[in-house]
């Protein structure tokens, strides 16, 4: 019997987090399965999910990283999952569209934005936000399958923008993917 | 992954630079329209246009709510008139013209083009008729386009029918005077007319076409030009070569024509018609900003037609296809820079300041599409030396295997310098000079053919 673990970790950006991580795993016998990373600022996380066998337990797993020898302390966090995990979840969705917002930065701005998808039961399927001097921009990679008018959504996000003094453009995914990148996302001749 | 700069750089592209897909056309075959008489030919004209363009539209603007890229034009494009109405007299292909304009307004499209012939080696009896109807068939229509192509590379000129051509304009241009001729801007002459151009006055759905197919035409030359500021404002003029310009073009261009494809194919699937071909030529409208001849202001030349304006020309027309056709699955049509001066602001200014010449132009049509497109000159010009600017121009196209066109406005009543304006799409312009009028009528009265040019020894 084996068991699944998700395993998410942060540190001070160095180099060789991933080779003792991914060491420590090795030691216990594990199997990585699907691993993200990021560098955001000078840190470092990632999350990822490993097999292990039945006796190995997170809090073992745990002991072994804080042993890791390192200037900095790597934090991780680690939660038990059933098995088998859904990975056709991470397929994006048809209706997955882009919401970029931009403004003069000042505090809630994502929660701004937050709400209005939650109102909406939109789910956010990716975040990424930058701040540029006093310009805030943020990107939403959002799941509209539950939206029943992209023209209602452009009105609404429209009023929010007056109201926020918000830059929002919403469009959908396939043109970032047209415009940047060599397949074509046309699909097949015969389709 | 999200990459926001990739992101941040189309969001500007499609809001600020005002990318657009510039026309979605139908084609579709009406050679399947046939009945025992012209009444009844016409009447299943409309009804199959009405079959299948009813939706046409309203999807059309729907894909482009969904996607956030606007679709400007909606047109559709029909068989040849010529061919449909072979056998016809000339009040039935007048007749024809009428069916089609009401099948247009019902389709909800501002222009139906095909109302057109194919008469690069031989005139037919009906051929004949149906460049006879022109003037009226024309004059009387408010949406529908006429074409003809006159010369290909393998078949040379049909002088006879050039000769033709010269009166008909005339005519045309004599019957919509009260509008400053306008009927003769939509009307175009043709060597090697393709059968896939969605844009118009020139857009047929030619015989070798499937029964229903969708044509897309790309973003105009405004989004090139913004780009272009920018990067010159970016890098810096100093650090910029030529080399790096049409490569600056080359790939705004992948980006805009993938714009073009996906609502084009989106169109499509939606309507469950065959996608035909992205047309990669940039075509500029009367709007500030979206002009071939601001471009040329960006790369280096402080008057439009100075020397120097036919190789940025070349260098623009060459990086656009090279963008744009590793960017498509299928790229047909035209594809080329189209230099209409009514139609682009920049182009007519210089025209109405002499910077740009009639002969300029001419150049030009040699390293890019079209040819002389709306080209306002004075009414009192005689029909051969139409004739004889027409055969010039299709002598550049037969020689160089490309298409070239000739779509020229005689403005009753007025003469250089006085503007003429169709307003909208057709725009406005001071009417050109044109030099050595009544010289040409010799070499017109001729008629006869131009042999094709030889396609060996090319040495």
């Amino acid at each position: 019997m084996k068991k699944q673990l998700v395993i998410s970790v942060m540190s001070k950006d160095r180099p060789g987090i991933v080779a003792d991580i991914t060491g420590v795993i090795l030691d216990l016998d594990g199997d990585l399965a699907d691993l993200n990373q990021s560098v955001l600022g000078g840190y470092f996380t990632m999350i990822l999910i490993a097999e292990f066998d039945e006796q190995v337990t997170p809090e073992d797993l745990f002991a072994k990283l804080s042993h890791i020898k390192s200037e900095n302390k790597i934090e991780a966090t680690i939660q038990e999952m059933p098995l088998p995990l859904d990975m056709e979840k991470d397929k994006l969705p048809g209706e997955t569209f882009i919401v970029t917002a931009q403004g003069e930065n000042r505090k809630g701005m994502v929660k701004i934005m937050g709400d209005f998808f939650f109102d909406r039961n939109i789910n956010i399927l990716d975040l990424v936000t930058t701040r540029n001097q006093q310009m805030y921009t943020m990107i939403f990679q959002v799941d509209l399958s539950n939206i029943d008018s992209i023209g209602v959504l452009r009105q609404e996000l429209e009023t929010l923008a007056g109201r926020e003094n918000l830059d929002l453009v919403l469009q959908h995914n396939d043109i970032f993917r047209a415009t940047h990148e060599i397949g074509t996302p046309f699909g097949s001749s015969t389709e | 992954m999200l990459r926001s700069d990739q992101i941040m750089a189309t969001v500007e592209m499609v809001q600020k630079e005002n990318l657009d897909v510039r026309t979605v056309t139908m084609g579709i075959n009406l050679l399947d329209c046939r009945r025992g008489s012209a009444k009844a030919t016409c009447d299943r004209v409309e009804s199959k246009i009405a079959e299948n363009a009813d939706r046409f539209v309203a999807t059309c603007e729907e894909i482009a709510q969904k996607y956030g890229i606007p679709v400007v034009n909606k047109r559709i494009s029909v068989t040849p008139a010529s061919f449909v109405g072979a056998g016809f007299k000339r009040k039935d292909f007048v007749s024809l013209a009428k069916s089609l304009d009401r099948a247009a307004e019902k389709a909800g499209v501002d222009i139906l083009g095909g109302f057109s012939a194919q008469v690069e080696k031989g005139i037919t009896k009906s051929d004949k008729e149906y460049i006879d109807s022109i003037p009226e068939a024309l004059a009387e229509t408010e949406r529908i386009c006429a074409s003809i192509n006159v010369g290909s590379s393998q078949k040379g000129i049909n002088m006879d029918a050039v000769a033709m051509m010269g009166k008909t304009i005339k005519e045309l241009a004599e019957q919509t005077a009260d509008n400053g001729g306008f009927g003769a801007a939509k009307f175009v002459v043709f060597c090697n007319q393709p059968g896939d151009n969605p844009f118009m006055a020139g857009a047929i759905h030619g015989v070798e076409e499937a029964d229903v197919v969708l044509n897309v035409g790309v973003s105009g030359p405004g989004v090139i030009a913004r780009s272009l500021e920018k990067t010159i404002k970016r890098r810096g003029r100093e650090n910029l070569r030529l080399d790096d310009i049409a490569e600056e073009i080359k790939q705004i261009t992948f980006r805009v024509t993938r714009c073009g494809e996906l609502i084009g194919r989106q169109v499509s699937r939606e309507l469950g018609v065959e996608f035909g071909v992205v047309d990669l030529s940039l075509a500029p409208t009367p709007k500030i900003g979206d002009s071939v001849g601001e471009i040329l202001q960006i790369l280096g030349v402080d008057a439009v037609g100075a020397p120097g304006s036919t190789a940025i020309v070349a260098l623009l027309n060459d990086a656009v296809k090279k963008g744009g056709v590793f960017a498509s699955k299928a790229v047909g049509g035209l594809s080329g820079a189209f230099i209409p001066i009514m139609e682009d602001a920049i182009l007519a200014d210089a025209a109405g300041k002499g910077t740009l010449t009639l002969e300029k132009l001419e150049a030009l049509t040699c390293v890019c599409s079209v040819g002389l497109d709306m080209v306002p000159i004075p009414g009192d010009v005689d029909a051969d030396t139409i004739s004889a600017i027409i055969a010039d121009e299709m002598a550049v196209g037969m020689v160089n295997n490309k298409t070239t066109a000739a779509r020229l406005i005689p403005v009753p009543g007025k003469t250089v310098g006085e503007v003429v304006s169709f307003g909208g799409l057709f725009g406005e312009s001071p009417i050109m000079k044109v030099l050595n009028v009544n010289k040409s009528g010799r070499f017109v009265a001729w008629g006869g053919r131009i042999p094709a040019p030889i396609h060996s020894f090319k040495n």
